[in-house]
């Protein structure tokens, strides 16, 4: 039978996602790996079968947390970015695009500023200010008859540089202990702990598997809201869960690893070119290639230098040029 | 599944955009709704879905009220295909797979669901697009797939908001084509439209809507009439009826030369041309004496102007050249066109003379008279006689370039 254009193609196509998905869940796994074994002090796995206790207390109470943190954190990212992207059917949003950014990095400075500094008092500032952020860009977008999305986005830019501003301010007045803030708003994972990872594993659990439940309907949104609406999905509704869903997975992840840039921007736009602009596909693909790409980051992070460098700085120096890459190369495609 | 609208009014903002409409749609019906921009056809469709709040009134789908149903129940009774473009990269099966979002029982669709989307794409003659990228489509394939994505949602009434807007002749036919299909098979639709000729060929029933109000409803015999058209979209049109089918075409200028009247000596088809832009341009227009059947006797009756009939293949009479020479009297213009000339239409030529006389004749020599008389020389002395009386200013030697400037009756230049 003769087939058209598309049926061949179509064939590769649903034999290449499971294949691709596999591959992820690979790279997670070697992730994993990487992360707990290799570090600066130079104990590995094979310390850890012999039973040596220093070992244990590295990668057992420290590589392992700190790496399934960056996991979820990768992971959360790039499901916001990627929601978000469809939600606003625009390609540039990120997980930031609330400003949740802007108020993590306020919660953080204010408890340091106030000398109250533990890791959970910064944990549950930056979260608590993050979702406030939010609520109150929702609040200002918000119209008579719904949500435009253009309304929101410039709330969120808006409220994103009013904050910055609040940041410094908080930064200037706060001299002393200034690199601890300057340092948590570059983002990284240095003062990972356990409690860091309950704290951080139920929002961005609960959200993901809203999000990725709710694939279908990205893939409605995607052509429009009235389209949406004709197919039955109740626009105004779905909007706002999105959103929240969003907001708690940002929030949860900036509260533990500072403000991590590029990561919620990019990966999703590499996962679209790979798998195809389908959610059922894309949220899951973004999701493991999140969780699989930020291990990684973080262990260039801590071992490139003698002490650490940031990870919001590796992330920008690697996912700008790139983003600038991809933006050519579609261009060019076009 | 029948659906009755009573007394629907529904406001956006401050304004009342649609003030108290009433109607229904029964099976295997197609209701084109007609009306300028603005009407209130899209929010009449968006209300009917149950998107828009009405102020008043109440839709009832076989009897049940819509505001006790939630969207997804009304998305699978209903089929809304909205207006709003969108460029995707979803591939052209995602898309109408969306289509089953309001049957989706669990995460992923079942067997039912796969059936559907290709019976869906099968109709619509597009199985072979379905691994295709939607933003690579063209217009009329992309509008074939949202037709697709509602087919696929089952519901057995459709509602179309301009889904023919766009796109080129053939495009336009082929949705409408499609639409008819659909609704032999058990669904009926409402289609919000702008092309009249498409709304006339394809519905059964129109509903003329201006200012939020349905100003005339029917059969398109009854609704497309040149009176509505006029009254609902400010436009003068003229409506044929070619087939059994009404088409709507514009009247162009038909204003400009109101009143002045014309009588054109013709025959053979030497006249027709220049008597249908004669009509077009606004000039009362007759002709004579021509026999019946022939091609310019044809083109004034058609056109409804008076004419002057003999017999096929017969001699002019005394009674037909009296008449004639009557139309000439009352005429402004007379023309003489570039029509052979022979023992039966003589008399024409004395008409012509008779109207040079008068001051009135302008004559169009397409060819030389010597090659069109089949009269011999009688024809030949009036011939001479009405040029020697016709300025040179008034002959010409195509129906094109003739002027009707000089006439001293024309006091406006009125080249058509």
């Amino acid at each position: 039978m003769f087939n058209g254009f598309g049926v061949g193609m179509g064939d590769d196509r649903t034999l290449r996602i499971p294949v691709i998905i596999i591959l992820l869940l690979a790279a997670n796994l070697i992730a994993l790996l990487a992360g707990v074994g290799i570090g600066s002090s130079g104990v590995g796995i094979s310390d850890l079968i012999a039973g040596k206790p220093e070992a244990y207390k590295i990668i057992i109470s420290y590589r392992l947390p700190r790496t399934l943190t960056s996991m979820l954190v990768g992971a959360g990212l790039a499901v916001a970015g990627c929601s978000l992207q469809a939600l606003f059917r625009n390609p540039l949003a990120d997980p930031y695009i609330l400003g949740i950014s802007g108020g993590a990095s306020v919660g953080a400075a204010l408890v340091i500023l106030v000398g109250i500094a533990s890791t959970v008092n910064i944990v549950f500032s930056a979260f608590l200010l993050s979702l406030i952020t939010a609520w109150v860009v929702y609040r200002i977008g918000r119209a008579e008859n719904g949500l435009p999305v253009y309304t929101l986005l410039l709330a969120g830019v808006a409220m994103a540089a009013f904050l910055s501003g609040v940041t410094s301010l908080l930064i200037y007045l706060s001299a002393r202990d200034m690199y601890q803030v300057v340092f948590w708003i570059m983002g990284g994972f240095w003062t990972a702990s356990w409690l860091k990872v309950q704290v951080v594993f139920i929002p961005i659990a609960l959200s993901s598997v809203y999000l990725l439940f709710s694939s279908w309907n990205l893939n409605a949104i995607l052509l429009g809201e009235e389209h949406a609406l004709s197919v039955g999905v109740d626009v105004e509704r779905f909007k706002k869960r999105v959103i929240t869903a969003s907001a708690l997975l940002t929030s949860a992840s900036v509260s533990v690893s500072g403000v991590i840039g590029f990561v919620g921007l990019i990966t999703p736009h590499v996962m679209r070119l790979i798998v195809g602009e389908n959610h059922r596909n894309l949220l899951p693909s973004s999701m493991l290639a999140g969780s699989a790409f930020m291990p990684f980051v973080d262990l260039i992070s801590r071992t490139i230098t003698e002490g650490e460098v940031p990870v919001g700085i590796i992330t920008a120096l690697l996912g700008a040029p790139f983003f600038l890459y991809l933006l050519r190369r579609s261009k060019l495609g076009a | 599944m029948e659906l009755e609208i009573r007394g629907l009014k529904v406001k956006l903002g401050s304004v009342e955009v649609l003030k108290g409409m009433a109607f229904s749609l029964g099976r295997g019906e197609i209701l084109g709704i007609l009306g300028p921009n603005g009407s209130g056809k899209s929010t009449l469709l968006r209300a009917i879905y149950g998107v828009l709040r009405p102020l008043d009134g109440i839709i009832l789908i076989d009897g049940q009220d819509i505001r006790n149903l939630s969207l997804k129940e009304i998305a699978r009774m209903i089929g809304y295909l909205p207006q709003e473009s969108f460029e995707s990269g979803l591939l052209v099966e995602d898309i109408v797979m969306l289509g089953r979002t309001p049957h989706l029982g669990g995460l992923s669709p079942d067997s039912k669901d796969f059936d559907a989307v290709e019976r869906a794409l099968s109709s619509i003659g597009m199985l072979n697009y379905r691994k295709r990228k939607f933003s690579e489509l063209s217009g009329g394939e992309k509008q074939k797939t949202l037709l697709a994505r509602v087919f696929a949602q089952e519901s057995s009434i459709l509602l179309l908001d301009e889904p023919t807007s766009h796109l080129d002749i053939s495009s336009q036919l082929e949705i409408m084509e499609l639409i008819k299909e659909k609704v032999s098979r058990g669904s009926s639709a409402i289609i919000a439209i702008h092309d009249i000729n498409l709304a006339s060929a394809y519905c059964d029933r129109l509903l003329l809507v201006r200012d939020g109000i349905i100003f005339s409803a029917g059969t398109p015999d009854e609704v497309i009439t040149p009176e509505n058209i006029r009254k609902v979209f400010g436009a003068e049109v003229e409506v044929k009826r070619i087939g059994g089918k009404l088409y709507v075409i514009p009247a162009f200028r038909r204003t400009s030369g109101k009143n002045r009247r014309v009588h054109v000596i013709c025959g053979g088809g030497s006249g027709s041309d220049l008597i249908r832009r004669l009509w077009e341009s606004g000039y009362r227009v007759s002709a004579g004496v021509l026999n019946v059947l022939d091609s310019d006797w044809m083109t004034i009756t058609d056109l409804k102007g008076e004419v002057v009939s003999e017999n096929p293949f017969s001699e002019i009479g005394e009674e037909s050249h009296r008449k004639n020479l009557e139309l000439i009297e009352k005429a402004d213009i007379v023309v003489l066109t570039s029509l052979s000339v022979g023992k039966g239409n003589l008399k024409n030529l004395e008409a012509a003379l008779h109207a040079a006389r008068l001051g009135k004749l302008y004559v169009i020599e397409e060819k030389e008279f010597e090659k069109r008389n089949f009269a011999g020389e009688d024809a030949d002395r009036i011939y001479s006689e009405i040029k020697a009386a016709v300025p040179d200013s008034r002959v010409f030697s195509t129906t094109l370039s003739i002027n009707l400037l000089n006439n001293t009756d024309c006091k406006r230049s009125t080249q058509y």
